[in-house]
């Protein structure tokens, strides 16, 4: 048994005899009441999610979960493929596990892979990753002057995001894998 | 996430905190315009509250000779509040950082957060509630803002809001009467039937949010806001007691898309239960091993001296803005959150 301060994004938790991967939690102090967690958790049998408030002193059951160090290759259908950087071996992981993480993956970036039973169970991206920009539309005079301040761009890998009017095709730029949105230049 | 260059650089950080500026600057025209005073009292204080579950921050403060004396932030003006109002002031209000160690860094909580009390001498906790739904409206009437916004749900909050007493709230969502599980022995058996884990050091306040975290918050104010009223007694140390049942209290809370946006009282004005409240407060920080201090004997002296029935409340500015904003978190409505500074 484990303390709830081991709670974080990606640890995988034995509830009611099922397994979950946390994927979301959030300290809450009620003000007129003791410290409490709360955790979104995906069944990996079955992907449902649920979610589970626990006292902070409570004790929760953690299994424990290998982080490894693996680059992302490619998109198979519904998996994506990652390999193991140190024993060249490859290994495929569920779409619906990867979630949302999935649209900021470009083949060759490193991630963290959490490894449990053999199986990836979660992913951990950079904090910022770096892009080219692949479509940029010109800005317009007189853009900002009408309040348009940022415009869409397309990066290497397909994602677009909002990015200043002055970013054009060609140049690295960073987004924060957070929000999700443009971050810098690179 | 919000450090200069996220500012500059990303204009829906920027709109947000724009936004958050002319909701302070509206919530400050609102109370004016109802004849509220606006105060403004010590955020550093000798004898803060001491709330069981709340950790202030301290503070040396020096003499020119170098003599420390120990200090604190505040965790809510709540105590000076009062103050003013026994001074004869019979509508306050005051909108200023509090502190509170311990928590978490982002979510729904900043250790630096910015707060609004307003209280009524003569007023009651349901005033407080009127006071409370005309704010919102006010407000996103100005801004033009149609609905609220929290975790992908939009909430409809310009027509009446719900109203909902703490027992028919376990009633609706548990199918049991609370008045069944006022002892902590009875609501043991209760948490534990329902499947939730019971620690024998838990308080009566710990079981109730076991199953209220668990089992009712999620689902609260998803389509217009709620207030949830008269909780057990014995879960409020600074309102008075309901008239006509006393196991009951008045104090509401405020929940908007599951989230918990401000706490009220219906005050308690009685000097000696006040006194006997903050005795029993101590006296279990003590017991927990947490550190005390001396109480207040000015805000004592205050209730002495005599203060109308009073309504008063605590409400989140940060969650609000959070709200008008469709902000993801509160650390995307405060510019230089401390974990913006600790991350750069």
């Amino acid at each position: 048994m484990a303390s709830t301060s081991e709670v974080r994004k990606g640890v995988v938790i034995k509830h009611q005899n099922d397994l979950y991967v946390v994927v979301e939690f959030q300290h809450i102090n009620p003000g007129k009441g003791a410290a409490f967690v709360r955790t979104r958790m995906k069944n990996l049998a079955s992907g449902k999610v649920i979610e589970i408030t626990y006292k902070t002193s409570e004790s929760v059951d953690i299994v424990s979960v290998q982080f490894q160090n693996m680059q992302y290759l490619y998109k198979n259908a519904e998996r994506y493929v990652f390999m193991d950087m140190s024993s060249y071996e490859q290994v495929e992981m569920d779409g619906d596990l990867v979630g949302t993480d999935g649209k900021f993956l470009k083949e060759g970036l490193g991630v963290i892979v959490g490894m449990y039973e053999e199986k990836p169970v979660n992913i951990q991206l950079p904090k910022k990753i770096q892009y080219t920009v692949v479509e940029a539309p010109p800005a317009v005079r007189g853009d900002s002057a009408s309040g348009n301040v940022t415009k869409e761009i397309k990066l290497d890998n397909g994602l677009l995001v909002n990015a200043p009017i002055f970013i054009k095709e060609g140049e690295e730029i960073l987004v924060n894998t957070e929000s999700g949105e443009y971050s810098a230049r690179a | 996430m919000s450090n200069f260059s996220d500012l500059k650089n990303n204009p829906r950080l920027k709109e947000i905190y724009e936004r958050r500026l002319q909701i302070l600057h509206l919530t400050r025209d609102f109370f004016w315009s109802q004849n509220f005073v606006e105060a403004e009292t010590p955020i550093a204080l000798r004898l803060p509250g001491q709330e069981l579950y709340l950790n202030p921050m301290s503070v040396d403060v020096k003499d020119p000779y170098q003599m420390p004396h120990k200090f604190y932030l505040r965790t809510s003006p709540e105590y000076a509040l009062k103050k003013l109002l026994a001074t004869g002031i019979p509508k306050v209000f005051e909108i200023g950082k509090c502190f509170r160690n311990e928590e978490s860094f982002g979510g729904t909580h900043n250790p630096e957060f910015t707060m609004i009390e307003w209280y009524r001498a003569p007023g009651s906790y349901l005033d407080i509630m009127d006071d409370t739904e005309n704010l919102f409206k006010y407000v996103g009437e100005k801004l033009k803002v149609g609905k609220l916004k929290y975790n992908n749900k939009e909430i409809e909050y310009l027509n009446s809001w719900d109203r909902l007493s703490v027992k028919d709230l376990w009633q609706k969502y548990l199918q049991v009467n609370l008045d069944d599980y006022l002892n902590i022995e009875n609501l043991k058996k209760l948490v534990s039937a329902r499947g939730w884990k019971v620690e024998e050091k838990d308080a009566y306040e710990d079981l109730f949010y076991k199953i209220f975290l668990n089992e009712i918050e999620p689902y609260l104010g998803m389509e217009k806001p709620i207030f949830i009223y008269d909780y057990p007694a014995q879960m409020c140390s600074l309102s008075q007691l309901c008239k006509g049942d006393e196991r009951y209290s008045q104090r509401f809370e405020l929940y908007i898309g599951g989230l918990e946006l401000a706490n009220a009282f219906g005050e308690l004005v009685d000097f000696k239960a006040q006194k006997v409240n903050l005795e029993k407060d101590k006296a279990l920080r003590d017991q927990l091993g947490r550190e005390t201090w001396s109480i207040d004997e000015d805000f004592l002296a205050a209730l002495e001296s005599g203060i109308p029935s009073a309504g008063g409340i605590a409400l989140g500015i940060d969650r609000m803005v959070v709200l008008f904003t469709g902000a993801r978190d509160i650390n995307e409505v405060i510019f230089q959150s401390v974990s913006d500074q600790i991350e750069n």
